[in-house]
């Protein structure tokens, strides 16, 4: 699923709203993180500090000269490596140097910054190498000390590099690690909305199969939030089918009423010769022209647009060819029926697909002279059906007049115009086609090409 | 020949009578199907045509019941129902044609013709028996090649009895099949009818079977006799 591509999309609001609170849950939680961490190494620097200046008071004292000395040297052996980043001093308190540790060399720490009295105090001070350094401080008045001396200011110092070098990697591992729980986190959310929206892409799949005709309902389980919707959409197609199926009945009924009428006007017509006999004939047939032009599109519009609707045409040209078989019994015409492959299924109403082939065929039965043949194949995700007739056949230049118009090409052969230009518009209302061509057999050969119905043949 | 027409219209059913008569039918009209049932069953037609939408019984019904009850005359649907489905459906209950309305009469009569002709046998519309020709669309006759001129009954009888060529004819049978269910007829005009045949086709057309009736036969059967 895009996440990125489509911003309107459920999806990518549900993901992008997670990244920006997961990042910004990350990013508070990482700072407080290593602002404590930072507290405490700090906490922990200044607590060695603190030892060593204890320890240093501890091994101070006045000689008999009454110089200060140190009784023995300290422990930690970075204070005698000069330059080492440890360094402790005893100075009086305007800042005159009395003794150093070996490694501040020639160098003064500076701790005359103003500060409050007593106590240990802790002061940023510039070191050797303009290395910055964290030092702690403390006023003692020593016990061997000449009453009223002033006291004196033992400090130890230590190089900052040394608590950034304890930091570092600590925020670097900080980092990386919440990086990847943060990844972690984002990949969590994608999969969640991806199953979280896969019913709705059931329902988008499910209409889809509707539309291609492999099922008629959506039906099945479904989530409880989801189930509302299908349920809707069921009723609708439902709904759908329903007021299409009155639609055409009304139209059929209102057509056939007209018939009976029509057919007794134009029979009284032609039995009574003249010329207003002869108006009212050709009315009357412009009058039945009109009523099976339109009778036709509209039950032809009315199922193009049905949902769901699959027939296989094997069982309908057999049907048709049976029908045929017996009208036309009476002279020795064979129709063959040959299928190439799996034909498939025509996706569309079975009536719409019997009133094209059955124009078709009956048509061809017309004009055979003893044998038409009907093939039925799969090309290019179509049905094709091939009509192949023996009779005299219809020149190339009439084939479009043929299809395109509802007028009669012989008035002794009654509604064969007609019925192929329907056959032409129910085909084009499902987006196929009809072509005339001349057939191997001598005679007129109309190929029907029709979209097929996804699913099982 | 004699016709059921079942058509509710009463104009359409008007005009069916009229032209058929003129055709040279015998013509029953019925406008129920319940009546339309009991003739079909009862009467002898060679043919009947049948509209679907009746009051009472429905056409198909009817057609279905003929049917089932070993009826086989040639029917002919007529209807305002024309999609194929109905088409398939009316010819699996046991119809021979299908005509759609609205209709043209000649094409009716042309259907009609083809029906009879068939269920006689006949797959041209020209029936020849030896010298004979009996042009069924014209209603034209001609004995080695000369045109002979018929009345209207004359040429029933002659059509009615090429088309059961071989069979014996009864009297009764002639009479049922070449007039109208409500004709009372002498049976000895089909006498005169016979003779006046014989005048003008040849003395051994039709050859009568004592006590049973009247039989066409061809000529090669009546030479092997």
């Amino acid at each position: 699923m895009p996440v990125t591509a489509k911003p309107r999309s459920l999806a990518s609001r549900l993901v992008i709203a997670a990244i920006l609170w997961i990042a910004a849950a990350l990013a508070v939680g990482g700072l407080l993180i290593a602002a404590l961490f930072r507290d405490s190494v700090e906490r922990n620097f200044d607590a060695r500090l603190t030892v060593h200046v204890d320890s240093l008071i501890a091994v101070s004292r006045y000689d008999d000269s009454g110089r200060l000395v140190l009784s023995r040297t300290l422990p930690e052996p970075r204070f005698d490596l000069p330059y080492s980043g440890w360094y402790w001093q005893i100075s009086d308190l305007r800042g005159v140097v009395l003794i150093r540790s070996r490694s501040l060399w020639d160098q003064t720490l500076d701790l005359s910054a103003p500060g409050e009295q007593g106590g240990m105090r802790t002061a940023e001070v510039a070191g050797p190498e303009g290395a910055t350094l964290r030092a702690r401080f403390v006023d003692v008045t020593l016990p061997e000390m000449p009453p009223h001396a002033p006291p004196v200011r033992f400090a130890v110092a230590a190089d900052r590099a040394e608590l950034k070098g304890e930091l570092r990697p600590f925020n670097l591992a900080l980092m990386w690690s919440l990086g990847a729980l943060g990844l972690g986190l984002v990949v969590a959310v994608v999969l969640q909305v991806r199953v979280g929206l896969q019913p709705l892409r059931r329902v988008r799949s499910a209409l889809a199969d509707i539309r291609e005709g492999r099922t008629e309902r959506m039906e099945g389980e479904w989530p409880s939030e989801v189930q509302p919707l299908v349920s809707e959409l069921d009723s609708l197609l439902e709904h759908n089918a329903a007021v299409l199926d009155r639609a055409r009945t009304h139209v059929g009924n209102l057509a056939h009423a007209l018939k009976t009428p029509l057919a007794v006007l134009g029979n009284e017509a032609s039995r009574r010769k003249g010329p207003r006999a002869d108006a009212i004939e050709r009315q009357v047939d412009t009058m039945r022209r009109w009523v099976d032009h339109y009778l036709t599109r509209a039950r032809a519009a009315a199922t193009g647009a049905v949902l769901g609707a699959r027939t296989p045409v094997a069982p309908v040209i057999g049907d048709l060819r049976r029908t045929l078989m017996r009208i036309h019994s009476g002279r020795r015409l064979e129709i063959v029926a040959r299928e190439e492959g799996t034909p498939g299924a025509f996706r569309g109403e079975r009536q719409d697909l019997e009133e094209m082939i059955g124009n078709l065929l009956d048509n061809a039965c017309k004009w055979a002279a003893s044998r038409v043949d009907v093939t039925t194949a799969r090309r290019d995700g179509e049905v094709v059906i091939t009509i192949d007739d023996d009779g005299a056949g219809l020149p190339a230049a009439q084939h479009g007049e043929a299809i395109g118009r509802g007028r009669r090409l012989d008035e002794t052969s009654p509604g064969s115009g007609l019925g192929l230009a329907i056959v032409s518009d129910i085909a084009a209302l499902y987006g196929g086609k009809l072509q005339l061509a001349e057939s191997p057999s001598g005679g007129l050969r109309a190929v029907l090409m029709l979209p097929v119905a996804a699913g099982p043949d | 020949m004699r016709l059921l027409v079942v058509e509710d219209d009463p104009d359409l059913s008007a005009q069916l009578a009229e032209a058929l008569r003129d055709a040279g039918y015998a013509v029953d009209l019925t406008r129920d199907g319940e009546e339309a049932e009991f003739l079909g069953e009862t009467e002898p037609y060679d043919a009947v045509v049948l509209d679907l939408g009746l009051p009472g019984v429905d056409g198909m019904t009817i057609l279905e019941r003929w049917r089932d009850s070993g009826r086989s005359m040639p029917v002919l649907i007529l209807t305002a129902r024309d999609r194929w489905s109905d088409k398939v459906a009316g010819i699996d209950a046991g119809a021979d044609d299908y005509l759609a309305k609205p209709f043209r009469v000649e094409e009716l009569l042309a259907r009609l013709r083809a029906l009879i002709r068939r269920s006689g046998g006949f797959a041209s519309p020209v029936i020849e028996i030896g010298p004979i020709s009996i042009d069924t669309r014209s209603s034209r006759v001609t004995v080695d090649g000369a045109a002979v001129k018929l009345t209207g009954q004359e040429y029933r009888l002659l059509a009615y009895m090429a088309h059961n060529l071989g069979k014996v004819v009864s009297r009764t049978e002639l009479t049922e099949h070449l007039y109208d269910q409500d004709f009372d007829l002498d049976s000895n005009t089909i006498e005169v009818f016979v003779g006046r045949l014989r005048r003008k086709l040849g003395a051994d057309v039709i050859e009568t079977v004592r006590g049973l009736g009247y039989r066409m036969l061809r000529p090669d059967d009546a030479d092997s006799r």
